[in-house]
């Protein structure tokens, strides 16, 4: 499938929002916008980057995208950074800074940075701005991950850079320390036109639930997450067994495994176990998963799940939510920004509270209706691409004038 | 000839804070200490997000004092607020700050409580901008107004109340002053915006104009004589 240009997305988000972004885009005029992160694939970081970059460009912004380079040293230390600054508790030894600076600034050397806007994504590549103090542009930190509890000696060596950006952008306020400079908040987004989360026939997912042997005859219950102990996938269990003795239901738990993950397999062998051999909880493991099949499962399912102990955004609740599904979510990172319990989905905080929702929801379906519609809505206003795009020229149209509270344009 | 009226729209870039309460008296503070725009963030765009997906608060102070703090008296009244008596941030400040206040002297022990969550105080940056669609009489304005996006109905029906300093929307102004039709543009004036979400309140605008129109042509054909 080609990749969607800006114009295919009207049909989705309506005619109204697309022509919003192309008046908002005529002020912006000719400027360019480079993002810079350190991968081309994979991760949520790149899959963003090749959608919004193209339709940045659509919009007649010039957008360009780089990708840092390094020895897999420099990226086996970024990969500790990332989990230092979400808490993990490690001591750095000072070579470590003086090998992620080394590579930082020669990538530096082999760059340009004459756009309008630069966009450092995640701690990667985010001392690149030391070597360009006397710059004319601006430059715009974008974290994607959670810094409310960073590992104290690392952000000790980072905030310093940090710090000499016009801005920092999170997705979260919960996520965000505190910091010298303006920050933004950017909600993480889903593309409704990508194969997760665009339209499917009804017979293409008849199919896929054929194929993997779950009979529709009851009403199924789905959870879409990695067998990781933080998505509770034994308390979905719990609360399931718990829900049925009211109401007659399935289960459907969707993993992916990673290729060298042994997590994975301990968890699993939890759930299993809690599972026993009940003909109505169906489990699948898939090393990698299908796009469209994930997206078919969320789409034939009548509740959606996402009952984590811990989380970041947790964008899957986007995704069921998009798909008008019912969602419960436990009440946790990035998930009550989501979810308005009782108006876009259940929160709950216990397997006994994911149990009252399940019975809640399969036995009042207008209550299902209403969260699924309201909930389809709300990703409709905020969690979708083309907001994403907006808060990108809503950003360079006010990095020109830092001081406005209000900017009229004329 | 009727002044044209050009429909404008509004965004909003959402800044945070890094400041946060945990109880009431924080949450006085924060209100006391912070920007209009701040003010203007957990009121009048809040309301429109929360129209949007039905949830019956109209402010995140509301939202929070029922939700965290589980103080439904509190979040009644701050719910009973009404944005669009409003013209200004400071007078909804002051009224904001008048409702917490009464209520720690009725009922002292509500601020010793700690909320579940923390109220997250947020900034932003409003921008104003012009569309390209543009009413000439009633006629043109019944055909764009179905085109025009929802935060452009909002801008012209609550938000613009802010910048024109007016106790009223921009639509029953335009209608009243420019079509000189003032029963047309009270009743429109008249709607409990409340009740309404966005796409609700642009079918409601539109089904009062139609009904306005075939009452008036009604009356108009009486007084001419009537059926023939």
């Amino acid at each position: 499938m080609t990749a969607p240009i800006l114009f295919d997305y009207k049909e989705v988000v309506g005619p109204d929002i697309i022509e919003e972004l192309t008046i908002l885009a005529s002020h912006v005029g000719n400027r360019s916008i480079k993002m810079v992160n350190s991968t081309a694939v994979g991760g949520g970081v790149a899959e963003m980057l090749r959608r919004v970059v193209p339709l940045l460009n659509d919009l007649g912004v010039k957008a360009t995208w780089d990708v840092i380079k390094g020895e897999e040293e420099f990226f086996e230390i970024t990969k500790s950074f990332h989990n230092a600054l979400q808490g993990k508790e490690e001591y750095f030894h000072e070579d470590v800074f003086k090998t992620y600076l080394k590579y930082n600034e020669m990538n530096n050397r082999e760059m340009e940075f004459d756009e309008d806007l630069i966009v450092i994504h995640d701690p990667q590549p985010a001392a690149l701005i030391h070597w360009n103090q006397n710059r004319k542009n601006r430059w715009v930190w974008r974290c994607h991950i959670d810094l409310s509890h960073p590992n104290q000696q690392l952000w000790e060596f980072l905030k310093p850079y940090v710090e000499q950006y016009d801005a920092a952008i999170f997705s979260s306020a919960l996520f965000s320390p505190e910091l010298a400079i303006p920050q933004y908040r950017f909600y993480p987004a889903i593309d409704p036109l990508d194969d997760k989360n665009r339209e499917l026939d009804a017979s293409y997912v008849d199919g896929v639930f054929e194929k993997y042997g779950i009979p529709r005859d009851k009403p199924i219950v789905t959870q879409v997450s990695r067998y990781d102990p933080w998505k509770d996938p034994v308390g979905v269990v719990q609360a399931f067994k718990m829900a049925r003795k009211y109401v007659d239901c399935r289960l459907l738990l969707v993993g992916d495994k990673a290729a060298d993950d042994p997590e994975t397999d301990k968890v699993l062998a939890k759930v299993k176990a809690e599972a026993g051999d009940d003909p109505d909880i169906h489990l699948l493991l898939f090393s990698p998963s299908i796009a469209t099949e994930i997206n078919a499962f969320q789409r034939g399912s009548d509740i959606v799940l996402q009952k984590s102990l811990r989380e970041g955004f947790a964008l899957t609740v986007s995704e069921a939510l998009w798909k008008s599904r019912p969602v419960i979510g436990g009440a946790v990172g990035g998930i009550p920004a989501q979810i308005i319990d009782e108006y876009t989905g259940l929160l709950v905080h216990s397997p006994e509270g994911a149990s009252l929702a399940i019975r809640s929801l399969l036995t009042q379906p207008d209550l299902a209706n209403k969260v699924g519609k309201n909930g389809h809505q709300r990703v409709k206003d905020e969690f979708l691409i083309t907001k994403n795009l907006k808060r990108y020229l809503l950003l360079l149209l006010a990095l020109d004038r830092p001081q406005e509270e209000t900017i009229f344009l004329h | 000839m009727a002044d044209v009226f050009q429909f404008l729209s509004s965004a909003s870039l959402v800044k945070l804070t890094g400041r946060k309460a945990h109880n009431l008296e924080e949450m006085l503070d924060l209100i006391k200490t912070c920007s209009d725009s701040s003010i203007f963030y957990h009121t009048f765009c809040a309301f429109l997000q929360m129209r949007e997906v039905q949830v019956p608060y109209n402010n995140d102070f509301a939202l929070w004092a029922s939700r965290s703090l589980n103080e439904q008296a509190l979040a009644e009244k701050l719910m009973a607020v009404d944005l669009s008596e409003y013209n200004t941030i400071k007078r909804l400040k002051i009224h904001l700050i008048e409702i917490i206040e009464r209520y720690r002297e009725q009922k002292p022990d509500a601020f010793k409580k700690i909320a579940n969550e923390p109220f997250y105080l947020y900034d932003m940056i409003r921008i104003v901008y012009r569309t390209d669609k543009f009413a000439y009489g009633l006629k043109s304005f019944c055909e764009a107004l179905p085109t025009v996006s929802m935060y452009s109905i909002y801008y012209h029906f609550i938000e613009s109340r802010l910048r024109t300093r007016l106790q009223d929307n921009d639509f029953s102004i335009w209608i009243e002053k420019s079509l000189n039709m003032p029963e047309l543009a009270h009743l429109i004036r008249k709607i409990d915006i409340n009740l309404y979400t966005l796409e609700g309140l642009r079918s409601r605008i539109i089904q009062l104009i139609d009904q306005y129109l075939s009452e008036t042509s009604r009356a108009s054909q009486t007084h001419s004589g009537g059926q023939v």
